[in-house]
């Protein structure tokens, strides 16, 4: 058996491909899942060790950005999301995703997997959607599943809409002393490790992010969110700067995530292949 | 207020961290555009929802769909102006924009989706319009009527306007609900074309059907058929005269775009500067298509020219690509958002349209517009070129973006002449498996008499009616309002998604986009590929009714496609669709009666010969004559010490055609899909310029394909072969620099060019056409020698407007798009240089060619006129420079470059200055070599000339040796080391002939074209 990955597709998720094709480079199987498969019964979530949200523009961020798929998450997979994550089963959200998983208010998310919206992701302070390369340092300490012995990563951005924020500054710090500000910017000219909550400038943020969050997870550690996209850095030959280094060509930094779910699913689930 | 309308309003939370930033960004463009300045902007969202709710359903839409609670405040039926929560201080002014009835209104349908999730039992009929407010304060003496201009389009968009003495007591703008009336229908009617040659041109232009009068002859013709009358009476036909239907659809068939009747032309051609007098059949036949079947008949991967939708090539034994480029001109002109997104969504419909559907994998743009600073007189019914770029970049980047599909490569141009109509050019690259599951070729469409006709996707409204006709006329005041359409790349992206699944599935056997002339083209078209069809117009799904047999049939309503699927396969097709939530309807089936017969209900609307729609266009005969133009030379001055040469390159990189393109081409995504290896910028700060894009799709895989594209109207001003030659060749450059497989490229040739039918409007047509047949010789003769076929194309022949009295034409434009294979994507090479210390070397040769360069028209216009653009334009030796290439590619794989970079705009000092900013730092360049080398060379032509064939590589001193070897038979120089410190230097042997720093070179390339916000 396999560690199987199910990669939600539909309504304007594009990410997709690479999504699936990154957990099969890190020795699980991806099936890509119409949503609306999931929401009629015809495939069931519980089959599945891991659950993936793409990046993509799901109906097109028109309400605001992964509003109404969160929605249909929400109205249509309640019992079922809050079933996988009971049953320790890791969730992940990227760019799109991400701002599912926030709008569904499933990250931060708390405790009791309530569903209620705590925090956002708003239009980036440069008023643009942008592509752009950027440096992630994660949190040390995080019991976060999928970032573990992670120090700092290079991948890209690209959304228009990734100002993490939150109408209730006290639950920051909360979040805060949990782990579950997981995932900042920071300067690559800072030596490690430089996280800091005080707001970097443009573009070294690129969205004037609070205290510079890309992504975060639920107190679990098993839901995680970031608007960086760690799949699109899956082999070396994709590095914003590869030509200019000395490399041993291969997987590339991104893997890192997508190979510790894998093997926690492994561990965690006793699957062997 | 309407009865039954709930209004709900939307605003960002303000303060403590959170901004408006839609208000912020308005605020800053107007200042960046207008040099305005605001004291502040806020934004505020409108929806309106035509259906009785209770206030506890409003309240629950409000807090679970419409508002983001942690950013935003909402409210339902009360303006959210009026709370002191959102406002606290009145407005001096606010303007409210909102859609004209029937224009697509992506929010809207967004919004539905949404309340149908919240609320999914209630009325099937409830409908959803969107508005925007923008709120001023500080606002200073601004007209309002003028702002609110610059805020909407008219053709598209309503808008209100509350002046300060209207906020003063809360009067605020309210928008009506854009209720789409049903259209009274009108049956089918006929048309007597048994009348003078004047009331036949009357019928085509009161019509907009674009036909001529030998067209128009022509069917009158038909009709007169004794064969033809026999078969109409037996189908209850109108025997002599064509029906409205029949009209309609033979004028889509005939349109200039679609049937390309000036590159089908016979044309006399005369040669004023050699004598030549001669006649051309045809000039697509002859110049592209043919040297294409040629170089088929060397190879083997070229598995589909010129028949579909786009030409297929095989990439790998598992996977073949396709690519093709449309142009949306006209619609962008109109309206620049609207016009480029229908453009790019349109073309990759082209690709899923390609043998039995292609999966869209990457996009390119190439956009020409007036210049962003134009001050001069600006024709009424034109929008400012820094509108039409923002309008047709937006337009672009939403549709790209929200489709998924990368845009990896581009150029953007500016010539005053694009101010009458910009050039938008939108290619997709797609990918398709060379066999489907079912054992299939996926590249060859497999349909059967009996096969069922399904529209799939999008329904059809009256907009987009005549949008093939109206490109095919040029734009004036008159020009429709309905030709204009904005896409919808969500509905088209559940589309791709089910097709492509479908394909898999084996359900597909032919598809087809429906692009200009809608269900009459795409039906038309596939008809010819089982001798006939059968289509009932009451069955297609509308987005209005009302709508007459004609029009439904012509429509381009978007996001469309045709498809045939085999009545076995009609259940689970259906199923796959609803799954998708994509709407497929049965129109019609395939037959090989020999015609194409459309109903309407029971009655007969239509009946049309295959072969006589496909083929019954009478050839045009124009003539064409050609000497070449006269221009001033250019005044070049004596003495210019080198810190004047530097100001001189300082202002050359600033001009726009050489600026940084960056702020716009960050915000389009170039890495979804996760394959992107050489991106649109590099080096150490990820902002020197790339060639070509290198992308590697199948992950983990590091086989890889280039694209690239060339493009230098300016050329045209001297000579139209000279500008097509550059163009091909600066593609083939561009792929060669980051290591292309010159034995595998292909590419595609769009033809922009203002109508060079000699008439009245247009006296100087047959020097237009003696400019498009040059451009085509210089296309057979650089694509033969460089073993490049064309395996796709696109022409757009009447970008001209006449507005105000006043006729722009564009100047002759010709972009060359390119795709190729990439052995190993691990081995490909940037442009920005690498270590300090490298060897500098040019390979190529540079010639005194700076006749129409950019450097001669900087000087026209700081001369005012006085200094002309004459002189030598860059001419090509095809044989010379293959050599040179195919050497460098042989060192590129040895491992021996470190950087690559094409010289072209500008010249050798411009691409000296970019490979710099990639390392950030100068170099030291001597160019004595180069000038001893050629005894008309002067220090201009060698700074600034645009000679082709010329590649700016660096190299390793370890291995220069062996470059060297390599590179021994090909005209190659060490010209200088790449530097540490900021400055760059060129010399003349011992004395200094430019110096600049390359930070504030690179603050002038960056500054001009900063987008702002």
């Amino acid at each position: 058996m396999s560690v199987k990955v199910a990669i939600l597709t539909g309504f304007g998720i594009n990410c997709d491909r690479e999504t699936a094709a990154v957990f099969e480079m890190a020795g699980a199987k991806s099936e890509r899942i119409h949503v609306n498969k999931l929401v009629n019964g015809e495939i069931d979530l519980q089959d599945y060790h891991i659950m993936a949200v793409p990046g993509g523009f799901s109906f097109g961020d028109h309400l605001g950005s992964g509003r109404l798929m969160g929605n249909r998450l929400r109205f249509g997979l309640r019992e079922q999301v809050r079933k996988f994550v009971n049953d320790k089963k890791p969730i992940i959200g990227i760019c799109n995703g991400f701002q599912v998983l926030v709008k569904m208010g499933l990250l931060p998310g708390d405790d009791d997997i309530s569903f209620e919206q705590t925090a956002s992701l708003t239009l980036n302070d440069s008023g643009h959607y942008e592509d752009r390369w950027v440096t992630l340092e994660f949190e040390k300490d995080s019991h976060c599943i999928w970032t573990k012995g992670l120090t700092r990563m290079r991948v890209p951005v690209r959304h228009g809409e990734g100002k993490f924020v939150t109408n209730n500054k006290k639950l920051l710090d909360k979040w805060n002393e949990n782990g579950q500000l997981v995932v900042r910017y920071v300067d690559p000219n800072q030596q490690y490790p430089s996280k800091s909550d005080e707001l970097l400038p443009y573009p070294i943020s690129p969205n004037s992010s609070w205290r510079n969050i890309a992504g975060v997870c639920d107190p679990t550690g098993l839901v995680f969110g970031l608007m960086p996209h760690p799949e699109a850095n899956h082999s070396t030959w994709l590095g914003a700067t590869w030509t200019r280094e000395n490399l041993f060509h291969g997987q590339g930094e991104g893997m890192v995530i997508f190979h510790n779910a894998v093997n926690y699913a492994k561990s965690q689930f006793s699957i062997n292949d | 207020m309407q009865s039954n309308i709930q209004r709900i309003e939307v605003t960002p939370r303000v303060g403590g961290g959170l901004r408006d930033v839609r208000g912020d960004t308005i605020k800053s463009q107007l200042k960046t555009d207008h040099n305005l300045e605001i004291t502040e902007v806020r934004s505020i969202l409108g929806y309106q929802i035509n259906q009785e709710l209770s206030d506890h359903q409003l309240t629950k839409v409000v807090d679970e769909l419409f508002t983001d609670p942690v950013i935003e405040i909402g409210c339902f039926n009360l303006s959210i102006l009026d709370n002191k929560d959102a406002f606290s201080e009145t407005p001096e002014a606010v303007i409210t924009v909102g859609f004209k009835p029937g224009v697509t209104d992506n929010r809207a349908s967004a919004a539905l989706d949404g309340f149908t999730t919240i609320f999914p039992d209630l009325d099937k009929d409830v409908k959803i319009s969107t508005s925007i407010s923008y709120v001023f304060f500080g606002l200073g003496d601004v007209d309002l009527n003028w702002l609110s201009d610059q805020l909407h389009n008219s053709l598209i968009e309503t808008a209100l306007i509350a002046d300060s003495n209207d906020c003063a007591i809360a009067d605020w703008p309210e928008i009506q609900f854009p209720e789409l009336k049903d259209i009274e229908y009108t049956p089918p009617s006929s048309i007597d074309l048994n009348v003078s040659d004047e009331e036949l041109i009357e019928i085509s232009e009161k019509g907009l059907l674009a036909l001529n009068l030998e067209e128009m002859k022509a069917i009158q013709q038909n009709y007169l058929d004794k064969n033809v009358q026999a078969r109409r009476k037996e189908l209850g036909l109108p025997h002599d005269k064509p029906t409205d239907v029949e009209l309609e659809c033979l004028a889509q068939s005939w349109s200039e775009h679609c049937k390309h009747k000036i590159f089908a032309a016979k044309i006399t051609h005369i040669d004023r500067e050699t004598g030549e007098n001669s006649e051309i059949d045809s000039l697509f036949k002859t110049y592209i298509m043919q040297p294409a079947l040629d170089m088929q008949q060397e190879v083997n991967w070229l598995l589909s020219l010129f028949h579909d939708n786009s030409g297929v090539i095989e990439w790998t034994p598992e996977w073949s690509l396709c690519m093709k480029a449309e142009t949306h001109n006209s619609p962008s002109a109109l309206d620049p958002f609207g016009g480029a997104m229908t453009g790019i969504v349109g073309v990759n419909r082209d690709i899923l349209g390609t043998g039995l559907g292609a999966r869209p994998i990457a996009n390119t743009d190439v956009f020409c517009f007036g210049p962003p600073d134009y001050d001069g007189h600006l024709p009424e019914g034109l929008f400012h070129p820094s509108r039409v770029m923002r309008g047709v970049h937006a337009g672009v980047r939403a549709g790209g973006n929200e489709s998924g599909i990368p845009t990896v490569n581009g150029a953007i141009i500016f010539d005053e002449r694009y101010i009458g109509k910009p050039l938008v050019y939108c290619g997709t690259v797609g990918i398709l498996p060379r066999h489907l599951p079912d054992g299939r070729e996926s590249h060859i469409k497999t349909p059967e008499p009996g096969n069922l006709i399904y529209m799939v996707g999008g329904r059809v409204g009256s907009d987009g009616i005549h949008g093939a006709t109206f490109s095919s006329l040029e734009l004036t005041d008159e020009s429709p309002s309905s030709a204009v359409q904005i896409g919808d790349p969500i509905t088209q992206k559940k589309m791709v998604d089910m097709l492509l699944e479908a394909r898999d599935l084996g359900y597909i056997e032919v598809i087809t986009d429906n692009g200009a002339g809608g269900l009459s083209s795409s039906i038309g078209e596939m008809a010819e590929l089982t001798g006939g069809a059968n289509l009932d117009l009451s069955k297609v799904p509308l987005k209005q009714l009302g709508l007459s047999p004609w029009e439904i049939l012509v429509s381009e309503s978007q996001e469309r496609m045709t498809v045939g699927v085999d009545e076995k396969n009609k259940q689970a097709f259906e199923e796959l669709a609803k799954l998708h939530e994509v709407e497929a309807t049965i129109v019609g089936e395939f037959t090989n009666s020999g015609t194409f017969l459309v109903n309407y209900g029971n009655d007969v609307v239509a009946d049309l010969p295959i072969e006589y729609l496909h083929d019954g266009c009478p050839q045009l005969n124009l003539e064409s004559e050609w000497s070449p133009p006269i221009h001033r030379p250019i005044i070049f001055n004596e003495e210019t010490p080198p810190k004047e040469m530097g100001n001189i390159l300082q202002r050359l990189i600033a001009r726009p055609n050489i600026a940084s393109k960056e702020w716009w081409v960050r915000s389009y995504d170039h890495e979804v899909i996760g394959q992107s290896v050489i991106k649109p910028f590099g080096g150490v700060n990820h902002d020197a310029p790339g060639d070509a894009a290198v992308i590697a799709p199948i992950p983990g895989d590091t086989k890889g394909t280039v694209i690239s594209c060339g493009i230098v109207p300016r050329y045209s001003d001297i000579d139209a072969y000279a500008m097509a030659a550059a163009s091909v060749d600066e593609a083939v450059r561009n792929a060669v620099c980051v290591g292309v497989d010159l034995s595998r490229i292909a590419g595609l040739d769009n033809f922009c060019w203002p109508d060079p039918v000699q008439s009245k409007k247009t006296p100087d047509g047959r020097f237009k056409l003696a400019q498009l047949v040059r451009a085509n010789r210089a296309l057979e003769d650089v694509c033969r020698a460089y073993s490049l076929p064309c395996i796709s194309g696109k022409d757009s022949m009447k970008n001209d407007a006449t507005l105000d009295g006043e006729k722009i034409s564009v100047p002759p434009t010709l972009l060359f798009s390119l795709m190729g294979n990439h052995q190993d994507v691990t081995k490909a090479i940037s442009s920005d240089f690498k270590n300090t210390g490298d060897a500098i070397y040019l390979i190529g040769e540079t010639k005194q060619e700076l006749g129409a360069s950019e450097l001669a028209y900087m000087f026209q216009e700081e001369s005012e006129g006085a200094s002309g653009i004459g002189g030598k334009v860059p001419s090509i030796d095809t044989k010379r420079n293959l050599s040179a290439y195919k050497a460098l590619t042989k060192a590129m794989h040895a491992g021996l470059v470190e950087s690559a970079h094409d010289c072209s705009d500008g010249g050798l000092s411009i691409a000296i200055a970019e490979s710099c900013f990639g390392i950030d730092a100068g170099a030291k360049i001597d160019v004595s070599s180069l000038l001893a080398s050629d005894d008309m060379l002067d220090s201009w032509g060698v700074l600034f000339g645009e000679s082709l064939g010329r590649i700016l590589v660096s190299v390793n001193p370890a291995n220069t040796e062996e470059f060297e070897k390599m590179m021994d038979e090909i005209f190659h120089e060490k010209i200088g080391i790449v530097g540490k410190n900021d400055e760059l230097i060129i010399m003349n042997n011992e004395s200094e002939i430019l110096t600049a720093s390359i930070t504030e070179l690179r603050e002038a390339w960056k500054g001009t074209l900063d987008g702002g916000a």
